[in-house]
Parts: C-alpha cells; sequence; structure tokens
C-alpha cells in the first residue's frame, strides 16, 4: 500500500497551468474591472445614485461634531501638503526636468490621508489641477469639489443630500493654480537638501531612491526615479501629529484634462448652500475662534484637553460619552463652516515648528478666565512670545516671564 | 509576506503595478487550486477571474490580517462552491464525464505534469465526496489551516482533519486498485 505521505507528495504535483493568451486575457478583464471600478469612485454626477462605504463615513463625518475633528484632521493633511511648499528653487541636477514641469500644462496626483484615529480610516484623494488656476478634489463617495483660483470661486457637491456649496474664496494668495506645480518643484528638489539618504527600492518595477528631510515640523521621504528625475512616491508626516501622514502617488503630468471637470455649475436638481471661505494661511486668529468654538460646545465652557490633531477627535469621543457637550443643533452650513474652522486652527498648530516651543494648557480651562495662559508660542524671528489667556486675550511675553 | 503587504499597500492607492503584480505571483497557484476543485476546467478560469475582480472591488475595504495567499484561496474555495452550485442542475454528471474524457490539449488550462499516474489521481480526486476533496486540496494547494478550512466548512477542526485522513485514504486504495489493474 501505498504511503499517505506519498499520495501528499502526489497530489501536491497536480498543478494546473493556463496558457499565456488565457492569462493575458484573464488579467485584461480584472483590469478592465479596476478601471470600471476607478471610473465609478471618481464619475459623481453619474452615480450618485450609489451609495458607497466611502461617501457614508464623509456623510457620518459632516454630521458628527466629533468625527468633523478627525476630518480635519485628515482633510489639513491633505491641504498643508498641496500649500506647505511655496517658492524656492530646485537644483541644477533638475533643471532641465524642472523646466519640463514649469511647462506643464496639468498635473494630478492621489494622496492618501491616514490620522490614526480609531475608526476612521484613511481618505483618499484624488487631486487635479489646470493652468490657469483651476482645481478639483475627488473624495470617496464622489463628493467632489472644484475651485477656481482666478475668480476666487468654488463648488462643492454633497451627491447623497443632492446639495452644492458655492464657495466665494477670500484672500486667496495670487497666483494659487501656479503653486501646486511649484510645490511638486520643490518636493523633487529635496533629495539635494536631504538629512537622510534611504537608498534604494522598487516601486512598481521601478528602482527608486528615496530621501528624508526633516523641516519646518514636518518629515518628508520622496522616492525619485533616478533615471528619469520623476517623482513617484511622497510621504508626508506631521511632527506634531503622530501618525498623521499624506501619501502623494500617481503623480501625471499634462494628461488631457477637459475643462468640464472644472465647471462651476451644478448638477440639476441640487439645492444651494453658500459658504465664505477664508483663503489666507492659517494663524493665530484661526486658533483662537477654534477655542471659542469649542468651548461653547461644552457644557461648562471649558477649552479641549489638547490640540494634538491626532488626540484631539478621541479626546472628544470621551466627553462625549461623559456628557460634556451640549446638544448639537447647528444646520448642515454651521456644520462646514465649523468644519472649516477646525481645520484652519488644526492647520496653525500642525505647522508651528519645534523651535516655537509652543505649548497648550487650556485643559479644564474656563473661557473667561484672563488670568490663565492656555497657549503660548515664539513666532519666527520674533524676540518675544504671544500668549493667549483663557479670556482669548493675546499678549507678547518676554522670555523671562512665560509661563513655567 | 512583507512583499504581500507593500503590494496590497501599493494597490489601494490605485497601483496597477502591483494588481498585476499580485495576479501573477498568485495566477498559477489559485488556477491549480479552482482546477483541481473543478472537473469544469474553463469553469476554474472563470472562478479566478471572479476573485481577482471581486478583490479589485473591495479593495478600499480590504485589510490584509493573515497572508493573501491564504485569503485568495478561501475565496476561490467559495466561488467554486456557488460555482458547483450554479451549474448542478445544467451540467449532468455525464458532461462532467465526458469533460474528463476530453484531452487535456484541448482545455486551456493543464495539467502541468501530465502522466498516467497523475491523470488517474486527477480522476481519482474528483470521484471523492466534495468536502474531503476541498478539505485535501485547501490542505496541500492552498496551504491552509486544519482550523482554517474547518472554519470554512462550518465543521470541527477534528472533522476536517478526519476529511482529510479519509480522503486520502480513499484516493490511496483508489490509486492502488488501478495500480492493480
Amino acid at each position: 500500500m501505498r504511503p499517505a505521505e506519498n499520495i501528499e507528495k502526489l497530489i501536491k504535483k497536480l498543478h494546473y497551468k493556463a496558457g499565456a493568451e488565457t492569462h493575458e486575457k484573464v488579467l485584461g478583464n480584472v483590469l478592465q474591472a479596476l478601471d470600471k471600478h476607478e471610473k465609478q469612485k471618481s464619475n459623481p454626477p453619474l452615480c450618485f445614485a450609489k451609495r458607497s462605504n466611502g461617501f457614508e463615513i464623509w456623510r457620518t463625518t459632516m454630521n458628527s461634531k466629533i468625527t468633523k475633528l478627525a476630518t480635519a484632521a485628515a482633510v489639513i493633511v491633505a491641504v498643508l501638503v498641496g500649500f506647505h511648499y511655496l517658492g524656492g528653487s530646485a537644483g541644477s541636477a533638475y533643471a532641465d526636468v524642472v523646466e519640463r514641469l514649469q511647462k506643464a500644462r496639468t498635473l494630478l496626483y492621489t494622496v492618501t490621508t491616514s490620522t490614526a484615529v480609531e475608526g476612521m480610516p484613511g481618505m483618499r484623494m484624488e487631486i487635479a489641477f489646470k493652468e490657469p488656476g483651476y482645481m478639483r478634489m475627488t473624495m470617496p463617495g464622489g463628493y467632489v469639489s472644484v475651485m477656481d483660483c482666478l475668480q476666487g470661486k468654488g463648488l462643492s457637491i454633497i451627491p447623497q443630500k443632492k446639495q452644492f456649496i458655492e464657495m466665494e474664496i477670500s484672500n486667496l494668495p495670487d497666483n494659487g493654480g501656479r503653486r501646486q506645480f511649484d510645490t511638486i518643484e520643490k518636493l523633487r528638489s529635496l533629495p539635494e537638501r536631504a538629512d537622510e539618504v534611504l537608498g534604494e527600492k522598487e516601486i512598481d518595477g521601478r528602482t527608486v531612491q528615496g530621501f528624508r528631510v526633516a523641516e519646518e515640523g514636518m518629515t518628508n521621504t520622496v522616492w525619485i526615479d533616478p533615471k528619469t528625475s520623476e517623482l513617484v512616491e511622497v510621504e508626508v508626516e506631521f511632527n506634531n501629529a503622530p501618525g498623521t501622514s499624506a501619501t502623494m502617488t500617481d503623480f501625471r503630468f499634462d494628461a488631457d484634462l477637459p475643462d468640464a471637470l472644472f465647471s462651476l455649475e451644478p448638477p440639476d436638481g441640487y439645492t444651494r448652500l453658500e459658504i465664505q471661505v477664508d483663503g489666507r494661511e492659517a494663524s493665530e486668529g484661526d486658533l483662537i475662534e477654534f477655542l471659542r468654538l469649542w468651548s461653547s460646545w461644552t457644557k461648562d465652557g471649558t477649552f479641549p484637553p489638547t490640540l494634538n490633531p491626532a488626540e484631539l477627535p478621541k479626546a472628544a469621543m470621551e466627553m462625549v460619552k461623559a456628557g460634556k457637550f451640549g446638544p448639537d443643533q447647528t444646520t448642515e452650513q454651521q456644520q462646514f463652516e465649523h468644519t472649516m474652522k477646525v481645520t484652519r486652527a488644526m492647520m496653525f498648530v500642525m505647522k508651528l515648528p519645534a523651535e516655537s516651543n509652543w505649548r497648550y494648557a487650556g485643559e479644564n480651562v474656563k473661557f473667561g478666565d484672563a488670568q490663565t495662559p492656555i497657549f503660548w508660542y515664539q513666532p519666527s524671528g520674533s524676540a518675544t512670545s504671544r500668549v493667549i489667556y483663557g479670556d482669548l486675550t493675546v499678549k507678547d511675553v518676554t522670555p523671562e516671564n512665560l509661563p513655567e | 509576506m512583507v512583499e504581500d503587504r507593500y503590494l496590497v499597500w501599493r494597490f489601494k492607492r490605485g497601483s496597477k503595478d502591483a494588481l498585476r503584480a499580485i495576479y501573477q505571483k498568485y495566477a498559477d497557484e489559485l488556477l491549480t487550486l479552482a482546477g483541481n476543485l473543478l472537473d469544469d476546467k474553463a469553469g476554474a478560469e472563470d472562478v479566478v477571474q471572479d476573485v481577482f475582480v471581486s478583490f479589485v472591488q473591495s479593495i478600499e475595504k480590504f485589510r490584509l490580517t493573515g497572508s493573501l495567499k491564504g485569503y485568495l484561496a478561501t475565496c476561490v474555495a467559495n466561488r467554486c462552491r456557488d460555482y458547483r452550485r450554479r451549474n448542478r442542475r445544467g451540467q449532468a454528471a455525464c458532461e462532467n464525464q465526458a469533460q474528463r474524457a476530453t484531452p487535456e490539449t484541448r482545455n486551456p488550462l493543464q495539467l502541468v505534469i501530465c502522466g498516467e499516474e497523475l491523470q488517474k489521481l486527477s480522476n481519482a480526486l474528483s470521484e471523492l465526496p466534495y468536502e474531503q476533496r476541498e478539505t485535501i486540496v485547501l490542505r496541500l494547494h492552498g496551504d491552509l489551516r486544519f482550523r482554517q478550512i474547518a472554519k470554512m466548512q462550518n465543521v470541527s477542526t477534528k472533522t476536517a482533519q478526519s476529511r482529510y485522513r479519509y480522503g486520502l485514504d480513499k484516493l490511496r486504495s483508489t490509486m492502488n486498485g488501478e495500480v492493480r489493474k
């Protein structure tokens, strides 16, 4: 009798193999399914009726005070990645590529955010830019925002509620559309000032070289194809928010992007919500507005326990469980505006460099307490620090008089 | 394992190359799995294609907690069951028999080593009760543990082990009988 293990060995030899044509056909069908799937994800006007999990997350986010904070953390990393790198010059080693880049009329890339917030998965956004100043951001579930930076106007579509938001964007920096190309240019020049050379690895069959640069509160890891000097992948981590990161991939230049993609015309049958959006760099004033807003949410008028964007949603969740918030009676429009306020405040905090020695001490302090400093930081180039007190007044304080 | 995690990570971020790499890495193993579970070899191709299409469509929600091969093998096994259920009424047993009798060269999916003994073993495997056949194939070609197979079949681990043992015994005696003939 044949021993059992011999039968097992024999069975393991029962290998089936398909011909190259079959593999080509099957893989072709799979890739076709992928294309179809991608189109369904990023084609909102044609699939408004479809309810996806991604949109559920977004919808829940927009309707909940707590997850609003998590969304803020997700969105700001994408926005920060886009607007952080301004100016700067590329090195001569990349001059020819940079020149080509400068001539590019369109730019596409994907940003995948990670917030390290439990229950808040990373958000994948597709970003498209077109000269002279158009921008389109596609989020899960068909949520689309289009901006015309020259006109200072924007349009966001909320398919689930058949609503659209018309935005009037004030204080937008000059040449807003061009800035995104500068972003890429700056990123590509990072190898010249890299703190760390990471060596080589493979991405999608391409051998790429990695460089890491820590600057201005962020750690950037850039992977570049040395043969073409093309950007392949960029990961941005925020030092003030551990676990919060954004990964940029799938960079494409000069793709054919029809003007219709950037249309500010809302779809038929949609109702309008009008919103004012401030396009300025986030500032101390935004933090103060957020602190005021938060203290209006809490029953006892206290400030948030933390300003770490990665920890804030969790802390807020615990406060909800403990019944520390009053009832949420905000309208859809107010919710959107509050999300913007939270986002801008978090942007301000996340962009503060370590040298600013910023501190937050607002936990358990009530709004109106003029004696207690709740936040202080030293602006770049200033001999004094800015101190925000519990009544939200601000004073310039010399180092020897700073709170301990 | 690390490579698979990286491929999935890349694919989740929209890399077609990562999807191609996953397909190229596992397609033949999954075809072997499906080929051994189904008598209809063209159906095996359909099953593998369906598994990859489904993988593509659910990638946003997909989280790799164990081995990618194990996950895909489980998907193939589930799809094979569905396929058999759908085709049970439409395809008479005699058709299946005819399918097996058809020279393998006419099928796009072929046994890699097509000796007489292996052909007999393949036939003997398809004569086994499906649960035993599934257990053996998932264990030896899917590299699944008995615990995982048991969970999939909704039985105890001991039952899965018994199915494996009984199946091997039957194959052994069938093969010995064939040899004696």
